[in-house]
């Protein structure tokens, strides 16, 4: 029996109804997921745009599939079903100085969508994304039944599959090789920087074994010298110190809340004031937690909640070197003329090859979130042409405004994925409501 | 601490097993579902450091039980406790149910309890220790169209259970009964409720912290103890003139 139910992407862009089932077990799953003509899988449901869910389709909810199945401290390689939360595998693995440093930004993101993203966190100028780490995968597929993806077995599959957003069936357990890590404290180190181009050079020539990211502001008319003042925070594992024991940290789930709309930009431009402001107060150089390091919006969330009920909107693009200055100055021009309410800007290094819909390449990685309106949409529709003109790559995940057009200019692969996929599944079973807006 | 958890691969069952697990005991999980029990086998060992023994068996086949015991007589007396959240439903349980299912029914919600109960009671009467801890069900308080059997089955495991009660007055045994209301598991999954479920977690740790009591029956969630009162007292001639004024007209 399946519930009806209403829902919300996380960026509130889409509120619709779909049904769902909680799988407990793996006979429901099989017979839930045969029942059904199309449906998808969900995780925590943590993704920005409608990628867990279809309207009047089936979401099977794997979150009761969240058990750790295999691990070898020695080999250093676990085994867990994707239901499990990212803090409930690294407060597993850390109790033996082990982990995946792939984290995404928020603890309750579940495994399989953290692989069907194929997410990257703050490590990703080093380590890369998550695909990375996996080494093995099960997923269930409704004409094949169970299957053992890996780089020998279903290779072509395990490809698809990573960073596929679930198009390839139900992800059910990945085993991750684990890196060991020396410390559970962080040193951050923060910069003041007058200018987008001042951060770049900083995370060109910095260690990329530290976690860096940047927190850049937007004034409106500024020339491109100036434009984008802000911090940058280095964040480096606290090597000096003794490894005490890891001690378990429980997160507590916090519903997300939009009363009432606050961020625009006099809101944005004092609240970054005062950050900054706070930023210079606090000391340039402090010890900081796991946790606050590795998930930057946990107990922050009041940050989402003030964009109100139409939510916000995310574009995370990657964008080479050579091509950003270019770029910045298109970007900063077009600002100029929609003076969106961009409330945060944050740039970092990413490494990796882009391949199908993935999310990688050795590019800086820009992020900017917008109150949610029309100035936002056209202004986003626009810098869309500037996005194909400068290759950049948009993230999938992040965007629930990206068009096909677009997603087809930026993603190369964008075929070659839709051709192989339709091969594996003619009947394109494993459905969503983004990849049914980009035509995958 | 070595106990047995019938119907341990999900649901109530799973909770209370990773509570136990929790707290370091040896378990023996049973349910219909080998891969479920084997997941949860590996993940109990791997982060608690236990001992997890599991068995597949079909509570529903009187004969798979009887065989399970041949096949294991030593488990009788390595047992400090058994804890039983069994349930099985079926759509198609109705007053005109077909024999087979009736009987899968009652089987697995009363014979298989009864059965594993009159196993272990002679050992724990012998050792004097022991915990037996039974599920009910708020649906068994009166006569229902649906689930007709199921509720049939659950209101004799309660009258089973007094007289489990009865039996071991002088001993030293701790027999629990729950009466459990509407639960957050897969068996109200998309069932339109009038009350609000229980959690399953919630009940787990009741389960837990009791299970060395002298208890004899709680009801979960604590509401159901005044609306079970009120039906009880309420002669059945009004709920009748209800039912066919409120559900039976609807039907016309």
């Amino acid at each position: 029996m399946f519930e009806k139910k209403k829902i919300k992407s996380f960026d509130q862009s889409r509120s619709i109804k779909i049904f769902i089932k909680n799988s407990e077990k793996y006979k429901d799953l099989e017979n839930d997921s045969r029942s059904v003509e199309n449906l998808i899988t969900m995780g925590s449901c943590y993704s920005y745009v409608a990628a867990a869910f279809k309207e009047n389709s089936l979401s099977i909810n794997i979150k009761k599939f969240n058990r750790i199945l295999f691990f070898d401290k020695e080999k250093k390689i676990i085994t867990v079903e994707a239901g499990m939360k990212i803090f409930e595998l690294l407060n597993f693995t850390l109790k033996y100085n082990l982990w995946i440093p792939q984290i995404p930004g928020y603890p309750f993101i579940s495994i399989g969508g953290a692989v069907a993203a194929n997410v990257h966190g703050k490590s990703c100028a080093f380590y890369g994304t998550i695909k990375n780490s996996i080494k093995d995968m099960r997923i269930f597929h409704k004409l094949y039944g169970w299957l053992n993806l890996n780089l020998e077995e279903n290779k072509d599959i395990f490809d698809l599959t990573i960073g596929g957003l679930g198009l390839t069936g139900s992800i059910i357990s990945v085993t991750f090789k684990l890196e060991e890590i020396n410390n559970f404290n962080f040193v951050t180190t923060i910069k003041e920087v007058k200018s987008i181009s001042e951060t770049i050079d900083f995370l060109e020539t910095s260690d990329k074994k530290n976690l860096i990211y940047s927190w850049n502001t937007l004034d409106l008319s500024s020339d491109l010298k100036s434009f984008g003042k802000g911090i940058i925070f280095e964040n480096k594992i606290d090597e000096k110190n003794s490894l005490n024991s890891y001690k378990q940290i429980k997160y507590t789930y916090k519903k997300i809340l939009s009363p009432l709309k606050l961020w625009n930009n006099l809101t944005i431009k004092y609240f970054n004031y005062l950050f900054i402001k706070y930023q210079k107060y606090k000391k340039s150089v402090y010890r900081d937690s796991f946790s606050n390091v590795i998930f930057p919006f946990y107990n922050k969330e009041i940050y989402f909640s003030l964009f109100g009920h139409k939510g916000f909107l995310e574009s995370q693009i990657l964008i080479s070197r050579t091509r950003i200055d270019e770029f910045l100055e298109e970007f900063n021009h077009k600002i100029n003329i929609h003076k969106p309410c961009i409330t945060l800007f944050s740039l970092k290094k990413m490494s990796g090859e882009q391949k199908y819909l993935r999310f990688e390449d050795n590019k800086i990685c820009l992020t900017f979130d917008m109150v949610r309106n029309n100035k936002s949409t056209v202004f986003l529709n626009e810098l869309y042409g500037l996005y194909i003109k400068y290759n950049a790559v948009p993230s999938i995940i992040k965007d629930s405004n990206l068009d096909k057009n677009t997603f087809d200019n930026c993603y190369k692969e964008a075929d070659i994925f839709r051709e192989k996929l339709k091969k594996f599944d003619p009947k394109r079973i494993y459905r969503s409501d983004l990849s049914d807006r980009l035509k995958i | 601490m070595k106990y047995i958890i019938l119907g341990a691969s999900s649901g109530l069952g799973r909770e209370i097993a990773y509570l136990l697990a929790k707290k370091k005991n040896d378990l023996i999980i049973i349910s219909r579902d080998e891969r479920d029990l084997r997941a949860i086998k590996d993940d109990l060992e791997i982060q608690f450091k236990i001992n997890i023994t599991y068995f597949e068996l079909d509570l529903s086949s009187f004969e798979k039980i009887q065989n399970f015991f041949n096949s294991n007589p030593n488990i009788i007396s390595e047992i400090d406790g058994i804890l039983m959240p069994v349930g099985m439903t079926m759509e198609s349980d109705i007053i005109t149910n077909n024999l087979e299912n009736a009987n899968q029914l009652i089987q697995s919600n009363l014979g298989s309890v009864i059965y594993f109960v009159s196993k272990f009671l002679p050992t724990f009467i012998k050792k004097n220790k022991g915990s037996i801890v039974g599920f009910g069900s708020v649906s068994a308080i009166i006569g229902r169209e649906k689930n007709a059997v199921y509720a049939s089955s659950k209101r004799a495991l309660e009258s089973f259970f007094e007289s489990l009660i009865i039996k071991t007055l002088s001993t030293n045994l701790k027999i629990q009964f729950y009466v459990v209301g509407y639960l957050n598991t897969n068996l109200s999954y998309g069932k339109k409720l009038f009350l609000p479920k229980g959690s399953p977690k919630k009940l787990a740790k009741t389960v837990y912290k009791n299970l060395n009591r002298n208890y004899y029956k709680k009801y979960f969630p604590v509401w159901w103890i005044y609306i079970t009162f009120i039906l009880k007292i309420i002669p059945f001639f009004v709920i009748k003139t209800i039912y066919s004024l409120f559900f039976k007209k609807n039907e016309k």
